[in-house]
Order: structure tokens, then C-alpha cells, then sequence
């Protein structure tokens, strides 16, 4: 994966207040840190940011030029977004080295279809790796092409580019084919909860109502 | 119809829960494909989650897997009708999910993905607020 070259203003105020005045002004607060430095607060331009992610995935490598003239290798570590609005509100930046081995979090994909009449239940949708963090890829790729119910992809199962190691135990599922539930299984499943959820809650409430009651029913001094 | 098995820990009939501010977690899709997430914020009954899935459900027939995100754990009471103010709080009448901005209701796997949409589309007409459909992206930030 390429680096990406951004530049970054410092961040002179924080809190809420400063940080949504830097996002009004199309920037995303952030911090940079990491091999022992000081934290630098930083705003990097949300578009420029948003389509670098958008690109090359969450485990994007950014070249960020601060103003001081000084250029960092750095990794997002933690990424805040806001689900309504899909806008970054803060990133986490981890510096790197050139030629340091890293251990991130890697997408996986499914490639091919099961066969007919199953369901493919994705467990896990990414996966640890040792990487250098320059050669880091953007995802990993698994074949579930023809597998049957009852069949597990694991984390051995996936294709792993050269120079990249596993991090994750290899017996880690990544996914699991399944039989596609019957349209009864499907109707039964909430249905068969129902009818015993209710005599339960309905037991438990009465329960707990009748001490109540039994309270109410006494008569008080005052009456 | 989902509620809780055992009568809550707290208080039997509490406050009303606040509605404000925008849902914390369970705002991704994590176990489906794709998901049901609201745009307001709503006290969601157990009769509207079930007539939700039931919508759901029916529409797929088959060969799919729907999976509740949200369950309506808080108690919500009310005064019988013509009754007077005073002598003390009404009875619990509704079990309810305090449902904020973000949150995912329901997630769905399916084949076919028009058809999960318009199942889901279906299910959201039975919720009681707006909500829109979202997909999971493999390793989303």
C-alpha cells in the first residue's frame, strides 16, 4: 500500500468547543504520537483524509507534513466517526518507521459462493498480521467457492501475501457455512421464544406484583 | 414477544429513560450484512420489535438469518383511563427498548440483497420512527 502525503496544521485549542470549530472549518482533530515522542495535536483536512480512507482502507499510511517542515510516517490506530453523519470526528495516529514490523488489523474477503441452500455467517471480517509497515496490503482473501454446510474457513485458510506473517491463532474462524434456515425455522424462531418468554415474564411480574398489591392493600394509619 | 425473563433488578416501575444524546454502541452492523438503524431517537415496544421481524421474516421466507439488536428491557407505565391524579404511579404496561440516533435494531443476512432491502424496508414501516437501511462494509473504520 503507498503512503498517502497530507499536510497538518498544529492544534492550538481543545476541548469540544475547539475541536468543532476545527471541524467547521473542514478539518479533523487529531493527535500523533508514538516511539517515545510527545503527543502532537494536529488537524488534517477531512476531505483529503476521508477519500485516503476511503481508498486505501483503515490501515492507510499517511507521509503527514507538519508546518514545522518536518514529514512523519504515521498509521490510524484509532478512528472516531459519527454514525449518523459517516464524518470522522478524531483520529488516533501511530508513527511509524520505515522497516518496522507492525501488527494490524487486516480486512478479509470472501471470494466465491458457497454452495446452494447455505448461509454464510461471517465471524470475524478482519485479521492480525505482522507486516512491514510500508508493505502492509489492503486485504486478505479467502475461497468459501463450493464449500458445504458444516464447512469452517480459519484464519490458516487464508492466503497470505510474502513478508507477511499471522498474528492471529490459526484456528480463529473467519467464517462459517451454515444451512440456510427453512422459511418454518424462521417463523418458529421468535414464535417458540414467545409463547415461553411470556408465561415466565408474566409468572415473574405477578409475583412481583403481589407483595405489592398486599401493600397497597393494608390499610394505613392515616385511613 | 421479547421482554425480561425475570422482573428488573431496579426499580419495578422507573422513570422514563432519557432520550437524548445519540447511541454510544451497537451503532455498526456486526453480525449480519445489513441493518436496520434509527434516525431518532423512540421508546421501541416488544409488540413493535415483533411485528418488525415478523414482517421480515415473511418476506424472506427462507435461505436468510435475522439477528435483534436491541431489547426492550425498560418498563413503561400507565394510569387506568378516568382515573384520578394521585395515588401513586400507574402500572407497568409496556416493555420497552430506549432506542437513540444510531442505533442498529436489527441486521439481516441474505443472498439476494433487493430482497433484503425490501424486507427490511417492510420492517421499518412497523417501527416508530425513521430509520434507514445500512450496509456492513468488510472492515469498516
Amino acid at each position: 500500500m503507498s503512503e498517502v502525503k497530507i499536510s497538518a496544521e498544529p492544534r492550538t485549542e481543545f476541548g469540544k468547543g475547539g475541536a468543532r470549530r476545527t471541524r467547521r472549518a473542514g478539518k479533523v482533530p487529531a493527535v500523533l504520537y508514538g516511539h517515545g515522542e510527545a503527543p502532537k495535536h494536529i488537524a488534517l483536512p477531512a476531505r483529503e483524509f476521508a477519500a485516503a480512507i476511503r481508498h486505501g482502507g483503515i490501515n492507510q499510511i499517511f507521509n503527514i507534513s507538519l508546518t514545522d517542515g518536518s514529514e512523519t510516517l504515521a498509521l490510524p490506530k484509532a478512528i472516531q466517526r459519527d454514525p449518523l453523519k459517516d464524518i470522522f470526528e478524531h483520529v488516533d495516529l501511530l508513527i511509524v518507521r520505515r522497516g518496522e514490523m507492525i501488527t494490524v488489523d487486516v480486512p478479509v474477503h470472501l471470494l466465491g459462493e458457497a454452495a446452494k441452500g447455505t448461509l454464510v455467517m461471517l465471524e470475524h471480517d478482519k485479521l492480525a498480521i505482522t507486516a512491514d509497515a510500508l508493505q502492509l496490503p489492503e486485504y486478505l482473501e479467502a475461497s468459501i467457492e463450493g464449500l458445504e454446510a458444516g464447512a469452517h474457513v480459519t484464519a490458516a485458510d487464508v492466503k497470505l501475501p510474502s513478508g507477511v506473517e499471522l498474528a492471529a491463532e490459526l484456528d480463529l474462524s473467519i467464517a462459517v457455512i451454515t444451512l440456510a434456515p427453512t422459511a418454518e425455522q424462521l417463523e418458529g424462531e421468535g414464535a417458540g421464544e414467545v409463547a415461553e418468554e411470556v408465561e415466565e415474564a408474566e409468572g415473574a411480574v405477578a409475583e412481583a406484583e403481589a407483595p405489592a398489591e398486599a401493600a397497597a392493600a393494608t390499610p394505613t394509619p392515616e385511613a | 414477544m421479547l421482554m425480561p425473563r425475570k422482573p428488573p433488578k431496579g426499580f419495578r416501575k422507573p422513570h422514563h429513560p432519557d432520550r437524548h444524546g445519540k447511541s454510544k454502541g451497537g451503532n455498526r452492523v456486526v453480525f449480519g450484512e445489513f441493518g436496520i438503524q434509527a434516525l431518532e431517537s423512540a421508546y421501541v415496544t416488544n409488540r413493535q420489535i415483533e411485528a418488525a421481524r415478523i414482517a421480515m421474516t415473511r418476506h424472506i421466507r427462507r435461505g436468510g438469518k435475522v439477528w435483534i439488536t436491541v431489547f426492550p428491557d425498560r418498563a413503561l407505565t400507565k394510569k387506568p383511563a378516568e382515573t384520578r391524579m394521585g395515588s401513586g404511579k400507574g402500572s407497568p404496561e409496556w416493555w420497552v427498548s430506549n432506542v437513540k440516533p444510531g442505533r442498529i435494531l436489527f441486521e439481516m443476512s441474505f443472498p439476494s440483497e433487493p430482497i433484503a432491502r425490501e424486507a427490511m424496508r417492510r420492517a421499518i414501516h412497523k417501527l416508530p420512527m425513521k430509520c434507514r437501511i445500512v450496509k456492513r462494509e468488510v472492515g469498516e473504520v
